[in-house]
């Protein structure tokens, strides 16, 4: 029953999904993905193309008339954008700081799961303990660290001036010197997104076979050796299993940012999601705002499309 | 090579990797610990300088001033209406996404047809869109609809929002299952409901329960589209509430931590329930391409 | 039978003394309607301040028989953004609102003209002022509940100490008086820090709409305005730049608090409060929190004073600062029950719900209420109480000063405010940044149909 027949063109399929043989069975599958198209439809591509109409007006929240398309008009938003200083720095803080979360996010918890797999006190509790940052709302931990760096107040300052490290005068305001208050962002999200990245790299870290590390020792490999050469690449499926995931919610770190610093001060943090929300409801801008909203959607798309690419690349390794 | 030097280095070692763990481990959950601290302690340790690092006594008040137990402070904070409405937005969106994020993953994963690789990809990049995009331009067209303020309405976004992710992780689990066993499904004459339904599934169920936490979890913490989507308490869940607490000129800190601590207690039962699977669920597929 | 009419007289007369002293307290209003059945929704203000006015409402639904629904309970500036996206969207199905004088302008279209729901005795306890405020077009769309404006707070104790004083009188050459006007403020305020007797010299909020007002209350006070009668931006002036620069110097000589741009009003409190800060303006809405020790450092130790003329560069056109708003409501124009909102409104800024609200420190917008509360006050404890409330009525009478009251003063707001902050860390010269703001700010309102 199962179709085996070995095509080339079946052979170019089986190699780019790197799956079982998949079953030709007419009608059926279609009937099975069609209530989650048809939702994702109606919930996300009707609003989506609803908001593109918009961005083509000059609407405003507060003038209903204003939402009315002119073909004359209908570029304007756009060309607004292109030429606006605010949104290409944005832009740039957006790029910058996905780059550096998810690249340092990675790295760290690398290291982490390197570190727990060699653990053999209390295995289990520590496992618990890496796990508490998932059960914090991404609101949450905007609202925490905004608390923990506050320069007056903060657990932080405090800590540092009572080991002796600043001056009570000297009080650190990390939610506003550059890049400090880029960091202190970034740091949250990190913590953030540690425990889901680490389970997963350790997983894979402790499925390795041990044969492998045998004969290298053997040989007579450093640690670092055996990592680089043995670990690090076999680790590489788990690594953008790891990276995709991320990219899938890196849209959660808007609640960070806008809880944090809400793109301040003097724009210094400003990033897309930020920008939009001050456009579209606090200035009532809608139709400039639907203008970036597509812009970010472009972008969240190409984003997440790489890390698609490289993780059916690094299956296909396998 | 001389084996007694080994030895001690290796113990030195091993003493070190435990306590470097141990340490940075320790640190990483700090926040947590403060905040369950910030919930139970007078609220004059709180805002302080110098910092009070550890309670001289811990107290309910904040959970008696929340639940309307203390005759002198009237009861603002409709936590019973947020808990409400976040155990059903979460729960129902949770059923229906991981329903039908299951169909459509066992579909990618089983079975060959026109425009796979578009559904798929189509699928996974609506997930990429952001809240911000989203919320608004929804609001508009479920106001016309008179799904504004309402659960169902909010729990009907968040399926759409979780299939992505789950029809993505069921297709890995799915096409871990040996195909042998498929085989001889429909060898003995199974349709393709029934192989899916009595063979498969069955020994899906982990993949099932890591995709439900995700889902769950996503649905519990979501703040941009109920921000907007919840005019008033009526639909309003944990997140936006916890601006109840954000008052006009301050902010009550410990009523947040407080409030914020009962949120967390669906997410520290599923953590503890479902640790194995957690790991087992989000590895699929790598292991075995 | 002279001892009869002895007592029948005492009677009368005790009781005639009765009904003047329940004609002496205040009264409650709007409560002369039956509305048994009707559910009366309101987006209210949030917050532990506020409780007078949430138990109040209880009163007001045992007398007419009305159900009040509160269907949002946010700050301010939440209530702003609901209040634009249900009015975009049709959705403002409640019967009040709460709202501000800085932010009505934005919304008149949306909502309901309420002159011919007030009678003319009924608006006459209010503060002329605040009603013209509140009127926009000549419809009135604002009931007034509290209004607050700063005067200068100042920590007693540096202002008593001979050896400062000698100090300051050695290094300046003048004597150390509580500031009238901002060049004073500087010097004192650098005095005070470059010397270690203050941890910081003043503080401000530095963020959105409250950054925003106070660099427009200082180049006010300046003899400047944001604006001219075209609406084209003038901010950029020479009155302007000097303010900037005034901020921009503060900030890097440590004379604000180093996270200055990330506070609002609770952070700028929480320095004073902790005694850290010489000079400042300040609302009036804080003093019981500044007074109780429990939670405040400074409590007893602080004095006020009338809000501070600005920098000489404006010459003859100084005048005293006073940035002012007031707390309101108003009903939507698509509320389903305007006439149950109003009633609502008049007993919620009625004189007794007013008055009680006065107790806790709240300034009220009422004459009656004024003078309630200075009576009351003559006999205080403490006689700063008194003070506080006569200085607060002299700056509500002469000095209170909203806003342009268009609809673009949140929009205005935001590209404003993130230029000055870009002037005060550092990252620009006030010129330059002054007229990046208003390029932009010209941009806007040249969409907005201004020019």
């Amino acid at each position: 029953m199962a179709a085996n027949s070995n095509s080339p063109a079946q052979k170019e399929n089986q190699a780019r999904f790197a799956a079982v043989n998949r079953i030709e069975a007419g009608f059926f599958p279609f009937a099975m993905i069609s209530p989650a198209v048809i939702l994702i439809l109606l919930v996300v591509g009707f609003p989506l193309l609803y908001s593109l109409y918009v961005s083509f007006t000059p609407y405003e929240l507060l003038k209903p008339n204003s939402l009315n398309f002119t073909t004359a008009r209908a570029l304007r938003n756009y060309q607004k954008l292109l030429n606006d200083e605010i949104f290409w720095r944005s832009l740039l803080n957006t790029i910058i700081f996905l780059a550096v979360t998810v690249n340092l996010s990675y790295v760290i918890s690398l290291a982490l799961s390197q570190l727990l797999a060699r653990v053999t006190v209390g295995q289990s509790v520590l496992r618990t303990l890496l796990m508490v940052p998932m059960m914090f709302a991404p609101i949450l931990v905007g609202m925490q660290f905004r608390w923990f760096f506050n320069a007056n107040l903060g657990l932080v300052n405090n800590f540092l001036i009572s080991v002796g490290l600043i001056q009570e005068q000297g009080q650190i305001a990390w939610l506003v010197d550059v890049p400090l208050g880029m960091i202190t962002i970034i740091i949250a999200s990190i913590w953030m997104n540690i425990p889901v990245m680490t389970i997963i790299l350790l997983a894979g870290t402790l499925s390795l076979p041990s044969e492998t590390f045998e004969a290298a020792e053997v040989d007579g490999a450093s640690g670092w050796q055996k990592f680089r050469f043995i670990t690090f690449p076999l680790l590489a499926p788990f690594s953008y299993i790891a990276l995709t995931i991320m990219s899938l919610d890196i849209a959660r770190a808007f609640d960070i940012v806008r809880i944090m610093t809400d793109g301040g001060p003097a724009r210094r943090t400003e990033m897309l999601w930020t920008y939009i929300t001050r456009l579209a409801i606090e200035d009532t801008k809608f139709g400039l705002g639907s203008a970036m909203s597509w812009i970010t959607v472009f972008l969240s798309v190409l984003f997440t499309l790489y890390f698609f690419r490289q993780l059916v690349k690094a299956r296909i390794v396998q | 090579m001389n084996t007694r030097s080994v030895g001690p280095n290796r113990w030195r070692n091993e003493i070190i990797w435990n306590a470097v763990a141990w340490a940075v481990l320790l640190l990483l959950a700090l926040p947590a610990f403060w905040i369950i601290m910030t919930a139970f302690r007078p609220n004059v340790e709180i805002n302080t300088y110098p910092p009070v690092w550890i309670p001289k006594r811990l107290t309910l008040e904040a959970y008696a001033n929340m639940f309307g137990l203390n005759p002198d402070v009237q009861q603002r904070v409709a936590v019973e209406s947020y808990l409400r409405n976040s155990l059903l937005a979460s729960g129902i969106s949770t059923f229906i996404a991981v329903s039908l994020g299951t169909l459509a993953g066992y579909a990618f994963a089983r079975f060959r047809f026109r425009f796979h690789t578009t559904f798929f990809l189509g699928i996974m990049l609506s997930r990429a869109v952001p809240g911000v995009a989203l919320s608004l331009p929804l609001f508009l067209l479920f106001n016309r609809v008179g799904l504004t303020n309402n659960v169902l309405g909010l729990a009907f976004v968040y399926v759409a929002v979780n299939i992505p992710f789950t029809a993505w992780l069921m297709d890995g689990f799915f096409r871990q299952i040996p195909k042998e066993l498929t085989e001889s499904a429909y060898i003995d004459g199974c349709g393709h409901w029934s192989a899916f339904w009595r063979i498969e599934l069955p020994l899906s169920l982990p993949g099932l329960a890591t995709a439900a936490i995700f889902a769950f979890l996503a649905a519990w913490n979501e703040f941009q589209i109920v921000s907007v989507l919840a005019r008033n308490n009526a639909a309003k869940t944990f997140p936006p509430g916890l601006f109840a607490f954000t008052e006009q000129f301050t902010v009550d800190w410990r009523g947040m931590a407080a409030m914020s601590v009962i949120m967390m207690v669906p997410a520290v039962i599923f953590v503890i329930l479902v640790q194995r699977n957690l790991v087992s669920g989000l590895t699929f597929g790598a292991v075995k391409g | 039978m002279i001892r009869k009419l002895f007592l029948i007289v005492l009677m009368l007369a005790l009781l005639s003394a009765f009904a003047v002293s329940a004609q002496d307290e205040a009264q409650y209003a709007g409560l002369d309607m039956d509305l048994s059945g009707i559910t009366i929704k309101m987006a209210n203000i949030g917050g532990g301040q506020y409780e007078v006015m949430y138990d109040a409402i209880s009163i007001f639904e045992e007398a007419t028989g009305a159900t009040v629904e509160i269907v949002a309970l946010l700050d301010g500036f939440a209530i702003d953004q609901k209040l634009k996206v249900d009015f975009a969207t049709g959705a403002a199905d409640y019967d009040v609102a709460w709202d501000h004088t800085s932010f009505v302008a934005q919304y008149t279209p949306f909502l309901l003209p309420l002159q011919d729901y007030f009678s003319e005795e009924e608006l006459a306890p209010f503060s002329p002022a605040i009603l013209d405020a509140a009127t926009i077009g000549g419809d009135l769309f604002l009931i007034p509940r509290h209004a607050d404006i700063s005067p200068i707070h100042y920590r007693k104790d540096l202002y008593e100490d001979e050896a400062i004083a000698a100090a300051y009188m050695d290094a300046t050459g003048e004597a150390l008086t509580v500031p009238t006007n901002l060049e004073e403020i500087d010097r004192q305020a650098r005095f005070f820090v470059d010397n270690g007797h203050s941890t910081l010299g003043y503080t401000l909020a530095g963020k959105e709409e409250a950054l925003t007002g106070r660099f427009y209350e200082m180049h006010f006070a300046s003899g400047g305005s944001l604006f001219d009668e075209n609406y084209e931006p003038t901010f950029n002036d020479d009155i302007g730049v000097a303010v900037a620069e005034l901020l921009a110097g503060w900030y890097a000589d440590g004379v604000i608090p180093s996270d200055t741009t990330s506070l609002l009003w609770d952070g700028v409190a929480q320095y004073f409060c902790n005694n850290d800060v010489a000079i400042k303006l300040e609302w009036y809405g804080w003093y019981a929190y500044f007074q109780d020790p429990d939670s405040c450092a400074v409590a007893g130790n602080f004095g006020l004073a009338r809000g501070f003329t600005g920098l000489s560069v404006g010459g003859d056109a100084v005048r005293p600062s006073g940035w002012a708003g007031a707390h309101a409501f108003s009903v939507p124009a698509t509320a389903p029950n305007p006439q149950a909102g109003v009633q609502l409104i008049k007993f919620l800024s009625s004189e007794r719900v007013a008055y009680e609200e006065a107790l806790l420190g709240f300034l009220p917008t009422r004459g009656d209420v004024w003078d309630r509360i200075i009576a009351d006050a003559s006999d205080a404890e403490n006689p700063l109480d008194r003070e506080r409330l006569e200085l607060a009525r002299i700056q509500v009478g002469e000095d209170f000063k909203t806003p342009p009251l268009i609809a673009e003063w949140i929009p205005f707001s935001n590209i404003f405010y993130p230029h000055l902050q870009a002037i005060i860390l550092g990252d620009v010269s006030a010129q330059d940044g002054l007229d990046a703001a208003a390029a932009e700010t010209r941009e806007m309102m040249a969409d907005a149909g201004y020019y």
